[in-house]
């Protein structure tokens, strides 16, 4: 039996009747909770669907829930209509106005965003073709956009730079664990990592930074290719190189 | 160049026929984002790889930070942004009260080496006779195919 099977939820038609006719009270409160805990697994199954978008799965859920919540008080089964048919909509359409209303902290038009994550998907698909990052006439003709439009996507990219981009970016890449990732036996950068004898700072630098700075300014490796290496994408490389230095620098400056 | 007496926190631009887009900004951290929005946007026209165009931006930024805890109080930093050959050249300098160049063996010069073609640095007097003007050179082209 699976949980998107629409048949499993059939069995509760006759709690929405009864919560219908219910007054306000302990009663309706007790079907109510129950409505909402039995359908549970279509919030979380909506959740999931959103879920590669960097938004983190709880978060998704409470939303989807609400939504749910949303969905058993005011569901008519009068009307005819089964509930899911009239649930998912309007779970879905909470998950979305989240998405629109709440989760960048500096508000980014959706019609820049939607471009931002369009030209970072096209950039990891070129990068795996060309073997280096592509340019923005490439982008453009890979995505069938103008040149301009591409320019304004990547400068929106420079311009928002939140902590919900970041996680945006982050999203699926999270889940990998960069320890495994980049591991420590990898030869060629321990072999720098000896002969260099870096700087202290960058020792306490966290292993994932660290490698990175390692394996930009010491192993001469792209962005891009150390995009492919550590399994994020190459504006997240960019990202981390920009703060990983500007701490460096402050730390410097501070000595 | 001479440095001009301005000392509020403002950054003037200006579009130079042939000698590209020159930044002028308080030698403070706080322009930094101007700079570097600046390096990425004439990268970007100029159809760089995203690498390359990243790779200037942090470069321009590692280069500003340097001058910019070089600069003398008050100090105006210029930032010059030429594109010759396909490539970006960048004129960045501040007046500092010290004859001594950035520091070669730094983390700070090995990045600037890693991220850009070429990179320069001298120190000249100042032509007002007080201390001296610090200078940083970058040339950097695109890694990518360009397409004219």
């Amino acid at each position: 039996m699976t949980g998107s099977d629409s048949g499993d939820y059939d069995h509760l038609a006759p709690l929405f009747v009864e919560l219908a006719a219910t007054e306000e009270g302990p009663r309706r409160e007790a079907l109510r909770d129950e409505l909402v805990t039995a359908h549970l697994p279509v919030a979380k199954h909506i959740a999931r669907r959103f879920g590669h978008r960097g938004e983190p799965y709880e978060d998704l859920v409470q939303v989807a829930t609400v939504g749910l919540i949303n969905a058993v008080d005011r569901f008519d089964p009068e009307r005819g209509s089964d509930f899911l048919s009239f649930a998912v909509p309007t779970i879905m359409g909470e998950v979305r106005k989240y998405f629109r209303d709440s989760s960048w902290s500096v508000r980014m038009p959706r019609r820049l965003k939607e471009l931002h994550l369009a030209i970072n998907s096209g950039t990891a698909r070129l990068s795996q073709q060309l073997g280096r990052a592509p340019t923005p006439s490439e982008l453009a003709t890979h995505l069938g956009m103008t040149r301009e439009e591409i320019h304004e996507g990547l400068a929106a990219g420079n311009a928002y730079q939140s902590a919900s981009l970041d996680d945006m970016l982050m999203s699926d890449e999270s889940s990998i664990s960069l320890g495994s990732t980049l591991g420590t036996e990898d030869p060629e950068i321990e072999m720098i990592e000896q002969r260099e004898a870096l700087h202290p700072l960058l020792q306490r630098l966290p292993e994932r930074e660290r490698k990175i700075v390692i394996m930009r300014f010491f192993g001469n490796m792209t962005q891009t290719q150390i995009a492919q290496k550590v399994g994020i994408s190459q504006m997240h490389v960019s990202r981390l190189l920009a703060k990983t230095l500007r701490q460096l620098r402050e730390v410097l400056e501070e000595n | 160049m001479p440095t001009d007496a301005r000392t509020n926190n403002e950054v003037g631009v200006s579009q130079l026929e042939d000698e590209g887009v020159e930044l002028r900004m308080s030698a403070d951290p706080t322009q930094l984002s101007i700079a570097r929005a600046v390096a990425a946007d004439i990268a970007m026209r100029q159809d760089f790889d995203l690498d390359s165009i990243e790779d200037l931006k942090l470069a321009v930024d590692e280069t500003c930070s340097t001058l910019i805890t070089m600069a003398a109080h008050k100090a105006v930093l210029s930032c010059r942004f030429v594109v010759n050959d396909d490539a970006v050249h960048v004129h960045a300098q501040v007046s500092s009260g010290s004859s001594a160049p950035p520091d070669r063996e730094s983390f700070g010069w090995r990045v600037l080496t890693a991220l850009v073609d070429s990179v320069t640095t001298w120190v000249d007097p100042a032509s007002t006779g007080d201390g001296h003007v610090v200078h940083i050179d970058l040339v950097k082209r695109s890694a990518g195919a360009v397409n004219g």
